[in-house]
């Protein structure tokens, strides 16, 4: 059997690695399951992956949930400002009744999490530090994500929306002023040569995006039992991966951005609280009257530990 | 060649099924042309909004995306009619009579399958996105079904410019690819 | 069936389809439809008006129907004769000032039109009589005009070069700022062979130009000045932090509309709708060839077909200059047969990956790339500007045209060999003016 896997990385990322790593590992397995991987958005595009995958066109994903969060709002708090505190927070929120509670929404789209995972990211300014809210007042700002576009938004910041990709260019022409985007991003994209402060994902991080590798369930489903082991087993091993490499992807970024002389600047409890004091009045405000029994997915989220 | 610059138009004779779709696909035209003129106006807005006032722009990325992408969907008709879509007729042109009138019919039956495949699934996608309400993942949250409205419009209208075509060849009102016998 | 053998297969299957005269972009519908009925079965077809409407769902588009409007406006008006005439008026000692003058009015329109055939119309109206009237030989007056249009794609803005920009996820800004170099490399290509073969076809007297007062050159000024300002404030937005591309093309649409309405008195509705009604049709025609070759390649990528080919040429053991001319002569015969926008967007993701390993620079490629679509703009049997050039003059048979074009796609080719030679031709304005590339 031949499953196509479709994501919107590059093959050095740590998303590929992570389905390379599935793929071998059910190679090796020799249960007549073979996965294609079609990378950098060479099969779909990345916000048009998801429906395809609902459908059983297309049987796996590496995917920002919040992606589809036109179509399922409840996603939208796997991209929520302040409810993930760190990765191994994240690691507990990928085990508890509130991820329990998304995977039945998936299931409602005939979609299934394989292996779980949090990627986290920070700020970057160009012209000084972005840490508390009043450091966003009056600046053209690209968030990642709808939530932190309110927040920020509440926060005085101008919202520019563009792809990450842009962010470079946009900030070179002094269209944009201020980022927030992923650990990863920020090195790929090479946004050290723009800015002279970053604040990165530390003991107080607000971005925390959760970017699992999907299946189509009955996919999975039509599956013999060997093969369905081999792909579970493959998975639980990615997922340790996944958690090791993320937290080193915060680390590895602030040690790019050190070594090209940009000021690292921390976020402070003070600042973090601040922040999610605005969020509060935002981006959670919004989402509990958007999505019904938003308020009770709300408190399992913030439930957990 | 019916290239972007010829200035035939398809010919309706005194049919006036042939006169309702022309005007059907004049009117479509219309509104494409509306629809790229809204986009650059909303777009200098846009500009000004973020560069002069220093504000968020919330609605007009996306709005001007969608314009563009329903001006081209309402506008296939039009630009059928006004025989804009290039193609290559060197093969054609090289064919003479029976010959060239059959490859005409030919080609005109495949278009006009190919546009149906996409009207219906173009439909379905729309009913889709109605039914269960989707709304682009961003702060404005566009309710996806207007933008995606434009897939059964466009190609259905299209559809009908064609099935006009069809009409016109068989009743030998229009040449086949236009091309005059030499 | 091997990647590489279903490939030959898509092929052999497009030529057939496209050579039966139906519309390019639906043929692309057609074939795609047909190998994903085959190989991915009946219900991939469910996927296609999706794709067709992901791949415009992308702001990057937008400068397409602007670009396109920009030019379409001014081409509406006496602008492109203004423009060589003031050229002419100013460039007194210089010989075949005339011809001299088309070519860089060409290369100025081409300044503030994205497309081809707009460049090639705006110039030729007025352009090709007076080359004829003034005796210029009818090759020389058609041939210059059909290649100065193909500028048009070259100097920004340039709707190849966005379309370009977005099937390999390189900047705009920077593309644009690589075409402007070699875009006047060509012009003056151009400009000496228009000078050989006017002094060879007998008559040198044609050559030499009338003298202009003072008065008479500076009178033509206030008709142009607008059309420099425009030019300039369309690179200050796109370079000054005020908008990106997609967004300055908006500004500049604007501004060519209000210029020519307020101007050159483009008032009445009919006339307006003109502009609108060649601008829509162009745009329309183009945005869904660009539709329709993304659900072609995603058939191409689906198969896994693009993926074997780029590994199969990538696994190629030959020198890469080799390459590069093997990927010039694909890209040549592509570009006679299909509009630039279609061959881009299936070639760049099978050409991006192997360009990369062989080292060469994908906004160098773009420029590479966008002159060879020029030359089949100027050569049948899809010669977009060839047949611009004789709705203006249809008393030049086809043929004189086409002759007077080959010269011109000489010059492009001597243009793609220096630029193989002197890279930085291309990729030395785009890194001082933006920074080296990341
Ligand atoms: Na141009
Ligand atoms: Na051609």
């Amino acid at each position: 059997t031949e499953l196509r896997l479709s994501h919107q990385w590059s093959t050095s990322d740590v998303r590929h690695k992570v389905a390379q790593m599935v793929a071998d590992e059910v190679a090796a397995a020799d249960v007549d399951l073979e996965i294609k991987i079609f990378p950098s958005g060479s099969l779909f595009k990345a916000r048009e992956q998801y429906n395809p995958l609902t459908r059983g066109q297309l049987d796996m994903t590496v995917f920002p949930l919040s992606y589809a969060g036109g179509q399922q709002p409840a996603y939208n708090l796997t991209l929520m400002p302040g409810l993930v505190k760190n990765h191994d927070h994240a690691a507990r929120m990928n085990t508890s009744p509130f991820m329990e509670a998304i995977e039945a929404i998936q299931a409602e789209d005939d979609v299934m999490t394989l292996v779980h995972g949090y990627l986290a990211g920070g700020f970057a300014g160009v012209d000084k530090c972005i840490t508390a809210p009043e450091d966003v007042e009056g600046l053209q700002t690209r968030a990642a994500g709808k939530a932190f576009e309110q927040m920020l938004a509440g926060a005085g910041a101008s919202i520019a929306s563009m792809a990450s990709s842009e962010i470079y260019n946009a900030m070179q022409t002094g269209v944009l002023q201020a980022a927030n985007t992923s650990s990863s991003s920020f090195v790929s994209y090479r946004i050290f040569e723009q800015v002279s402060c970053y604040t990165p994902a530390g003991d107080y991080a607000l971005w925390f995006m959760y970017q699992p590798l999907l299946m189509n369930k009955s996919t999975f489903e039509d599956l013999t039992p060997e093969q369905q082991e081999a792909l579970t087993a493959a998975a639980a091993k990615a997922e340790a991966f996944y958690l090791e490499e993320a937290k080193k992807e915060d680390a590895d970024s602030v040690k790019v951005f050190e070594e090209n002389g940009v000021e690292i600047d921390q976020m402070t409890e003070a600042e973090f609280n601040a922040w999610r004091a605005i969020a509060k009045e935002t981006s959670y405000k919004n989402f509990v009257e958007e999505v019904p029994d938003g308020q009770k997915l709300l408190d399992m989220a913030l439930a957990v530990e | 060649m019916s290239g972007s610059v010829s200035t035939r138009i398809a010919r309706t004779g005194d049919n006036r099924f042939l006169k309702f779709v022309a005007a059907v696909s004049t009117l479509a035209g219309w509104v494409s042309a509306a629809m790229i003129l809204a986009a650059v106006l909303i777009t200098c807005e846009m500009i000004f909004v973020r560069f002069v006032l220093n504000h968020s722009t919330i609605w007009q990325t996306e709005t001007v995306i969608y314009l563009v992408i329903s001006s081209t969907l309402i506008g296939l008709p039009y630009v059928q009619r006004l025989r804009g879509h290039v193609n290559v007729d060197l093969f054609p042109m090289s064919l003479k009579g029976r010959a060239r009138l059959w490859l005409a019919l030919l080609t005109l039956g495949v278009t006009i399958a190919v546009v149906a495949v996409m009207f219906w699934y173009g439909y379905e996608y729309w009913r889709f996105s109605w039914d269960r309400n989707w709304k682009s993942d961003t702060v404005w949250g566009a309710r996806l079904w207007i933008p995606l409205f434009a897939l059964p419009v466009g190609f259905g209208l299209l559809l009908l410019q064609l099935s006009a075509d069809l009409v016109a060849l068989i009743l030998k009102i229009e040449k086949p690819y236009g091309l005059e016998e030499s | 069936m091997d990647p590489l053998v279903l490939g030959l297969a898509v092929a052999v299957v497009t030529v057939l389809v496209l050579f039966s005269g139906i519309s390019v972009a639906v043929g692309l519908l057609t074939v795609a439809a047909g190998f994903l009925i085959v190989f991915d079965g009946m219900r991939s077809l469910e996927l296609m008006p999706e794709i067709f409407f992901a791949k415009l769902n992308d702001f990057a588009l937008l400068a397409i129907p602007m670009f396109i409007l920009m030019g379409a406006s001014i081409a509406s008006t006496r602008a492109g004769a203004d423009l060589y005439e003031a050229l002419e008026r100013w460039l007194t000692r210089v010989p075949g000032g005339l011809v001299i003058s088309n070519l860089g009015a060409c290369a100025l329109f081409s300044a503030m039109s994205g497309s081809s055939p707009a460049t090639c119309a705006a110039i030729g109206k007025m352009g090709i009589p007076e080359m004829r009237k003034r005796g210029y030989p009818d090759g020389v007056a058609a041939g210059s005009i059909a290649a100065g249009g193909t500028l048009g794609i070259l100097i920004p803005p340039s709707v190849t070069m966005i379309v370009y920009g977005i099937a390999t996820e390189t900047s705009i800004g920077r593309l644009f700022l690589a075409g402007v170099l070699p875009g006047m490399l060509l012009v003056g290509l151009f400009m000496l062979w228009s000078l050989y073969s006017t002094w060879r076809s007998g008559d040198g007297s044609i050559l030499s130009t009338r003298r202009y007062s003072w008065r008479e050159r500076l009178e033509i000024m206030p008709r142009v000045l607008p059309f420099l300002l425009i030019i300039l404030g369309v690179l200050y937005a796109m370079y000054g932090g005020v908008a990106t591309p997609s967004e300055t093309a908006a500004v500049g649409a604007l501004l060519c509309l209000v210029v020519a309405i307020i101007i050159y008195r483009l008032m009445e509705p009919s006339r307006l709708w003109v502009v609108l009604r060649d601008s829509t049709k162009e745009s329309v025609m183009i945005l869904f060839i660009i539709a329709a070759a993304g659900v072609f390649s995603y058939m191409l990528s689906s198969l896994f077909i693009t993926q074997s080919i780029a590994g199969w040429i990538g696994g190629l053991d030959v020198n890469r200059w080799v390459l590069m001319a093997a990927i010039n002569v694909f890209l040549l015969i592509a570009g006679f047969f299909l509009p630039p926008v279609a061959v881009i967007l299936m070639a760049a993701p099978i050409l991006m990956p192997i360009l990369t390993t062989a080292g060469f620079d994908p906004i160098w490629f773009a420029v590479v790339l966008t002159i060879n679509m020029e030359i089949g703009l100027i050569s049948p049997p899809v010669g977009l500007n060839l047949y611009v050039i004789n709705g203006i003059a249809p008393d030049i048979p086809l043929k004189t045209i086409l002759v007077g074009s080959l010269p011109y796609v000489a010059c492009m080719v001597v243009a793609i060999i220096l630029l193989c030679m002197f890279p930085d031709i291309a990729t030395w304005l785009p890194d001082a003016v933006m920074g080296p590339e990341i």
